[in-house]
């Protein structure tokens, strides 16, 4: 999910810088107002433990081990403002230190994983969950919102790939940026994290959740604002 | 590996990271010197102009430059390329490989692999009578690889040449707000703490170990291990608030400004500037 540099043309990764920016600025100006001097560290805790989640590697069905990106999990538990910057700040730390996704790629990652991910995550989780506070409806609304929520950013970060054929072409045809059509990169993104780290995502999910219903409901962000 | 020695696997290689980088960062050699509001402003308008080439001989020529400002700085170049050729492998070659087939990029077919005996189509998929690598595709492949060696390999000197803070704090000459920089500082600080703490989580179970955990089980611990960090974080945020308080904080986020730049900081930002702008117009 993490797209490296070189992949996003300039015309795609300059908008969806844009893109973010909005979404930072209004987390930063909302939390600004209502939390005052706590925010810096609260949002810089987040941050850590969203980064944190990523390094855990869970025994899946298989006999492999596998990470969660933990966007969804984090709108769950912190709400979905916290998960935009929590998540960002991750993204950035891991372009930077990591080399995990590209600098020009900031914007994107941040839109695609701590944007859409954790909108998507939490309000498929509120509208799945309806009323209840446990049982089984609970746990598929925590399943479907990681699941889906991966499932869509990856399904975002495809359209931006697909669409670089289209708009970056050399004068012999040959495409300059990443080079696969929608009519390759949606599907493969589609399948590989509807079938496979969607469902991961889902499970760490559900898994996280269930504890925190069981020994801490009072902090899920999700569940305590009815 | 089960997901005892994968988790420690992943979180000695984080703190190993930030080891590395930080000691990297202390020694003195070219690109240590340089102010790090030049060695920001560089590295971003280097990025842009390698995502700006078309052709793979301007990258090619990028990736001798960032070479040579490597060997200056005085890193060993051995280590610092055995970081970058594998990113560079993994997210330039490897991703992008399929692509060099006919099937994804047309072009003139210079190395068959399979010949059937007639094309097809499948909806909106056209497989071709032969299918090979172009020459088009082929160029495309070296270009994203050369694209993505490019790119981490300013990122590496960048960061191997420069402490975490002050790339954080440098990018105050893009007017990103100093509450933003204290949050992305604190949590580069927290996470080297938290992941010392995970570690030694795995390291106190393995211990206890005597044969494998079943997997439920495992699922269990980890979610619990993960509950445990979310009240740690919560815990040491409420420490972090009461000792800023404690010293009087005023509600005005404010990082200590700059040293002044001296003349090695001017001459280096315009050498740089000036062969930027030479890649860009080549």
């Amino acid at each position: 999910m993490h797209i490296p540099d070189g992949y996003l043309s300039p015309q795609t990764y300059v908008p969806l810088y844009g893109a973010s920016f909005i979404f930072w600025a209004v987390a930063l100006k909302k939390f600004k107002k209502d939390m005052s001097a706590k925010y810096i560290p609260y949002l810089a805790m987040a941050s850590a433990f969203s980064f944190l989640i990523q390094m855990f590697n869970i025994p899946i069905p298989g006999g492999t081990t596998g990470h969660a990106v933990g966007a969804g999990i984090i709108a769950i538990l912190l709400g979905p403002w916290t998960a935009v910057i929590a998540v960002s700040v991750v993204l950035i730390i891991q372009a930077v230190v990591f080399g995990d996704g590209g600098i020009t790629a900031i914007g994107a990652n941040c839109f695609n994983m701590a944007v859409v991910m954790p909108f998507v995550s939490y309000w498929i989780f509120k509208v799945v969950k309806g009323n209840s506070k446990g049982g089984m409806r609970l746990y598929t609304a925590a399943f479907l919102s990681g699941w889906l929520g991966l499932s869509i950013a990856a399904l975002i970060t495809a359209v931006e790939f697909g669409i670089q054929p289209l708009i970056a072409m050399s004068s012999d045809g040959r495409p300059l940026y990443a080079p696969y059509p929608l009519s390759v990169a949606v599907p493969v993104m589609a399948l590989e994290h509807l079938l496979l780290f969607g469902i991961v995502e889902g499970i760490v999910t559900v898994l996280l959740l269930k504890y925190f219903i069981k020994h801490e409901p009072d902090l899920i962000y999700a569940v305590k604002e009815y | 590996m089960s997901f005892i020695d994968s988790g420690i696997s992943h979180f000695g290689r984080v703190i190993k990271t930030g080891y590395i980088q930080w000691e990297l960062a202390s020694k003195d050699g070219f690109f240590h010197r340089i102010d790090a509001r030049i060695k920001v402003l560089f590295l971003i308008f280097f990025i842009i102009i390698v995502s700006l080439k078309k052709e793979i001989v301007p990258e090619i020529i990028i990736a001798l430059f960032v070479f040579g400002l490597t060997a200056i700085s005085r890193l060993n170049l051995f280590n610092f390329y055995k970081k970058v050729i594998p990113l560079g492998f993994i997210f330039g070659f490897l991703i992008a490989l399929p692509s060099a087939f006919n099937v994804i990029t047309k072009g003139e077919v210079i190395l068959p692999v399979i010949h059937f005996s007639r094309s097809y189509d499948f909806w909106i998929y056209h497989v071709p009578e032969t299918i090979g690598i172009t020459r088009e595709g082929i160029s495309g492949v070296a270009m994203l690889t050369l694209r993505v060696v490019n790119s981490v390999s300013l990122s590496f000197l960048i960061l191997y040449t420069t402490s975490f803070s002050e790339i954080i704090r440098a990018l105050k000459v893009f007017r990103v707000p100093d509450a933003i920089l204290m949050i992305i500082t604190l949590t580069y600080k927290y996470i080297f703490i938290f992941a010392k703490t995970v570690e030694d989580m795995h390291l106190a179970k393995k211990s206890r170990m005597l044969d494998e955990v079943a997997n439920t089980e495992a699922r269990k611990w980890i979610a619990g291990r993960i509950a445990f960090m979310f009240k740690k974080t919560q815990q040491r945020c409420e420490e972090v608030v009461k000792a800023m308080l404690g010293r009087g904080f005023s509600d005005t986020i404010k990082l200590y400004g700059f040293r002044k730049m001296n003349s090695m900081d001017w001459t280096a930002g315009f050498f740089l500037f000036f062969a930027g702008v030479i890649f860009l117009w080549s």
